[in-house]
């Protein structure tokens, strides 16, 4: 009973754990905005790194207190589970006062020691459980692995039927399991017993009364409107994709770039939100001439000036202003494509209702890249919004904020899709200085260049108003007589037009910039790569064009110029600009130096420690592979998403087949030699080799295959590499029986710890150098582990204790 | 360990020492507080010296909550209800200085919030007409602008629509993120007239904008700096 038991406890709080972590993920991203969701990552871990050196710390218990540990650490999980999103809530940060509050730093301090609370008490838990199965600590793991696997399915389902707070309950319910489980491996336990019941209730308690109200930043979209005269929030969807909000606002108005010239008045709009952002703006039924009319003064309807276009794609269609543009601009079949089927679900009014009654709609729910390639169908238009990805981007779900949508490759499969004198047309807002529209034209001119070189002198136009740029590519080109209706069009809406062949010098009357910087892009573009790479690599920040190895078209600083961007005049604009990635780097010190100070100082006092390099190279071996296991998952997950074109089922298909393949894996290494360790890691190393140089091209050639076989492929391509991923963490435990126990302490926190530093560290390498990089990455450290384990070198104390 | 904890909780406490203790040291140095303030106004770039003057002798300290009164000098924005916020000094002069503004100038400001910019414009001799959404900021920026003495025509209304009645006017200041340029400010504008607006992405970041209308009519834009702003409401409340 104890043999069973014992592993599924830890199954259980693993459950919990990992259930925790993502809702956590999810919570951070609505409340704040999606880079405190990596403090979701980094409390986790941390959590687990701290029980490893306090543990090694306490030194040598007996068996009967680990049994003891092993119970009440799954208790007090579980009752931690319960109450400590209750301590967070009363415990309010405010991150937008961090740069000149203290206190704010002091409760963010407090925030973090009582998230990572709960991952402390299920890492003693598995500790103990791994300590107390020191022959086959690959049961123990395992069953963490599978436990882990359970973990995050249960969560991706419970956010279908629960709202993010709500499924708290959950993790808190996983825990009272284990709890009430691992009671049954100790004898005489009724106390534990009646208490693992009465944690239950409390877990079910919770869904009544969550515990955790949401409080989004008053600098986010939702809070903002709904403090609008007689707003009025008039649905609310939670799923994984994001929680979804709809606010009905008289004084709401949505018009990305609006012309200065236009003089009318504005139709009603409902306001859409995914995780607290705006997400898009539904017109109201029965407003459908002052609709068409703003719509026509906006800058997305630029390609519809050329004249009539009958088939139009709309990418990324929240909210359905585009697909009423389309609509109101005399096409026939617009195809709008959205991921959230609860964006379109309240985009479905009136005229729309009736346009997909009448054939002239249809809705695609689902990923604009999968879509594109599977359709055999053309259109005269394709459309990118400004805000087309943005919902999907933020929904919360990925764990790095990866787009598809502005690749290169993207862009070429776009083009692929236009009829013969077909326009692909992509509005952006104009950053300052300008940054996105700059990227969206030199990827739009490489994408062309592609597909026909001849056509970037003649296939380019670039519109921009007050706000936004809108760059039309036509591989055919664009005519004189089109030239000039565009320039008409233009001129009426108090548009510039920056470029469009012919142009020798930048004409710039209404929207000025402090240097013509969109007319020297298109210009460098035109006249060569060379040209467009020199063009790039002079400019302050990076806008070189990305591909689908480094789905970042959203980045721009380069860390390496940091120092010199903010030593000039103009760093005062990075805290606006580049956030999200100084933030990054912020973490990531943070995490080295937590990581030091957690683990190597209190080392440092240890006299056993001091006395060779044995330790040294314990927590070398266990800090990598900690490394490899993080760096190799997070970029499966970023090329796999690509494949399965829906972050949902990447998720729940990468994420739980990792983790159930690495359990299996953990498992049947209980049975493999101990000396084969090393091979296990140079077969890892060669794996993650192949897959480096191999992974994007096979997904690109699956993409349009049928979803179910996308999906299977998926898992065949999971399913070598994380079994043996599985294997490498418990045999080097293995390798530990019989030696002082501190040893699986520092083990484990070394592992926890690698993992802290890793999280951020490997969302910057996919950042500046691509996916690929961090499968490398990740072969290099278990060819490290590898040479430790060759050596025989995980001996820690050499006497048996 | 033991020592290692009391080494924490000594180290704890003297962050807590470190955090300002609102009420301490306040009047004695609010002046010297806001010459070094404008100090470093100027230092960054601002040089119209009638801006200067004027931020130079409004007591800023009063438009922000008295928990706050403390940071009042720091050049970053602080939150004083409603969701809203007092800008960051820079800002403020950065955007007056835009206006060119002068003595009888008549300004339209949208969004008085806590009433430092008006009152900026006020102590410059502007004309200002001041519009606030929020009924209860609209009332206690009035309040606070009377007790100082400064003379700001104020209302409580819907900023999109400007000062129909009162315009047109030399300069419109707009002191919260619009999603688009709303259409009346600009017809409210004199030829000649300037418009400054933070747009852009409503819940991102917005492009400080300069709008200017030429003496025939003719507008044009010009983008300045990046910024961040409480969204312009509509409506009444």
């Amino acid at each position: 009973m104890r043999q069973i038991a014992r592993p599924l406890a830890v199954a259980f709080i693993s459950a919990g754990s990992l259930a925790f972590e993502l809702l956590l993920v999810r919570l951070f991203a609505i409340e704040h905005f999606y880079h405190f969701a990596y403090m979701a990552v980094g409390v986790a871990m941390l959590g687990f790194g701290v029980t490893g050196t306090v543990v090694a710390l306490a030194g040598q218990v007996s068996h009967t207190v680990t049994l003891r540990l092993f119970l009440w650490s799954s208790g007090a999980a579980a009752a931690a589970f319960v109450l400590v999103p209750f301590a967070v809530q009363a415990t309010s940060v405010d991150p937008t006062q961090l740069a000149w509050d203290l206190n704010q730093w002091l409760k963010l301090a407090a925030v973090y020691l009582l998230l990572a609370l709960p991952f402390s008490l299920s890492a003693v838990t598995i500790l103990t459980g791994l300590t107390l199965a020191a022959a086959r600590p690959g049961y123990i793991y395992g069953a963490s692995f599978l436990g882990s696997g359970v973990g995050a399915v249960a969560c991706v389902v419970s956010l279908w039927f629960l709202s993010p707070v709500r499924a708290l309950a959950l993790p808190a319910l996983l825990a009272s399991f284990g709890f009430a489980v691992a009671a049954l491996t100790v004898e005489r336990a009724h106390r534990a017993r009646m208490m693992a019941l009465a944690m239950m209730g409390a877990a079910l308690l919770t869904l009544a009364v969550s515990p955790w109200r949401l409080t989004i930043s008053p600098y986010k979209g939702l809070p903002q409107v709904e403090a609008y005269p007689d707003a009025q929030r008039v649905a609310e969807q939670s799923s994984p994709l994001g929680w979804t909000v709809a606010v009905a606002a008289p004084a709401f108005r949505f018009a990305p770039g609006l012309s200065l010239g236009f003089n009318g008045a504005f139709p009603q709009q409902t306001a859409l939100f995914v995780d607290g952002a705006i997400a898009g703006a539904v017109p109201e039924v029965g407003s459908d001439a002052e609709t068409s009319a703003v719509l026509d003064w906006l800058p997305t309807s630029l390609p519809y000036s050329l004249g009539p276009a009958e088939r139009v794609l709309i990418v990324g269609s929240a909210g359905g202003l585009e697909v009423y543009n389309a609509l109101a601009h005399g096409a026939t079949h617009t195809t709008a494509v959205e991921l959230n089927p609860d964006l379109v679900a309240l985009s479905r009014t009136g005229r729309l209702m009736s346009a997909e009654r009448d054939g002239r709609l249809v809705w695609v729910i689902g990923d604009a890249r999968g879509y594109v390639a599977r359709t055999r169908q053309s259109f005269d238009v394709i459309v990118l919004p400004p805000a087309g990805s943005l919902g999907s981007a933020t929904a919360g779900v990925y764990g790095l904020a990866e787009d598809f949508l502005h690749t290169i490759e993207a862009y070429g499969e776009y083009l692929n899709r236009l009829t013969e004198d077909g326009t692909l047309a992509i509005t952006r807002w104009t950053s300052l200085p300008p940054r996105s529209s700059i990227r969206v034209i030199l990827t739009a001119a490489e994408a062309l260049r592609r597909l026909k070189p001849e056509s970037v002198a003649t296939g380019l136009v670039v519109a921009r108003s007050w706000g936004t740029a809108t760059v039309l590519v036509r591989p055919a080109g664009f005519t004189e007589s089109e030239i000039e209706s565009l320039r008409a069009w233009a001129a009426k809406r108090l548009f510039d037009l920056d470029w469009y062949p012919g142009l020798s010098e930048p004409a710039i009357r209404y929207n000025y910039l402090e240097e013509p910087t969109l007319f020297l892009a298109v210009d460098a573009a035109v006249r060569g790569p060379n040209s467009s790479r020199r063009f790039s690599a002079d400019y302050a920040f990076d806008v070189a064009p990305v591909s689908d190895a480094q789905p970042y078209p959203h980045r721009f600083l380069r860390i390496s110029s940091l120092v010199s961007l903010l030593s000039s005049d103009r760093g005062s604009w990075l805290p606006f600009a580049e956030w999200g990635q100084i933030a990054l780097v912020a973490t990531l010190v943070q995490s080295v130096l937590l990581a030091g100070l957690l683990m190597l100082v209190p080392a440092a006092f240890i006299r056993d420690v001091r006395s060779g390099t044995g330790w040294l190279l314990l927590v070398t071996y266990f800090g990598t592979i900690g490394m490899a296991y993080l760096a190799a998952e997070i970029a499966a997950i970023q090329q796999l998403s690509l494949l399965l074109g829906h972050p949902v089922y990447a998720v729940a298909i990468v994420l739980t087949g990792f983790l159930a393949s690495s359990g299996v894996g953990s498992i049947c290494s209980d049975r493999w030699a101990q000396s084969t360790t090393w091979k296990v890691c140079t077969g890892l190393t060669v794996l993650l080799v192949v897959l480096a140089f191999t992974l994007l091209s096979v997904v690109h050639m699956l993409q349009p295959i049928h979803l179910a076989l996308r999906a299977a492929a998926g898992v065949i391509l999971i399913v070598p590499l994380a079994f043996l991923m599985g294997a490498p963490f418990p045999m080097g435990i293995r390798s530990l029986t019989g030696r002082q126990r501190s040893g699986v302490a520092w083990a484990w926190a070394a592992n926890g710890f690698m993992s802290v530093v890793t999280a951020p560290l490997a969302a910057l390498m996919a950042l500046e150098l691509g996916s690929p990089a961090l499968l490398l990455l990740a072969a290099t450290a278990y060819a490290v582990a590898a040479v430790i384990g060759r050596a025989g070198q995980l001996r820690y104390l050499a006497t048996p204790r | 360990m033991l020592l290692n904890s009391r080494r924490l909780l000594l180290g704890l406490a003297w962050l807590a020492a470190a955090v300002p203790v609102p009420g301490q040291d306040r009047s004695a140095t609010h002046e010297g507080r806001r010459q070094a303030m404008v100090d470093l106004i100027e230092h960054r770039g601002v040089t119209d010296s009638a801006t200067l003057a004027a931020m130079r002798a409004v007591p800023r300290h009063e438009f922000v909550p008295a928990d706050q009164a403390d940071r009042a000098y720091a050049d970053h924005p602080l939150p004083i209800g409603y969701g809203q916020t007092i800008s960051q000094p820079y800002i403020v002069a950065y955007m007056t200085e835009i206006l060119e503004p002068a003595p009888r100038m008549k300004v339209l400001e949208i969004g008085t919030g806590s009433g430092y910019q008006a009152a900026v414009l006020a102590e410059i001799g502007c004309d200002v007409y001041t519009v606030e959404i929020f009924g209860a900021l609209a009332r206690s920026a009035r309040e606070r602008l009377d007790r100082l003495g400064l003379h700001v025509t104020s209302r409580h209304g819907d900023g999109h629509f400007g000062w129909s009645e009162a315009a047109p006017f030399d300069a419109v200041i707009v002191t919260a993120a619009a999603g688009y340029i709303p259409p009346a400010l600009v017809q409210q504008l004199k030829p000649g007239g300037r418009l400054v607006i933070p747009v852009g992405s409503v819940y991102g970041v917005q492009n400080l904008i300069l709008v200017e209308k030429d003496l025939d009519g003719a507008t044009t834009t010009r983008n300045l700096l990046p910024v961040r702003f409480v969204p312009m409401l509509s409506g009444l409340r």
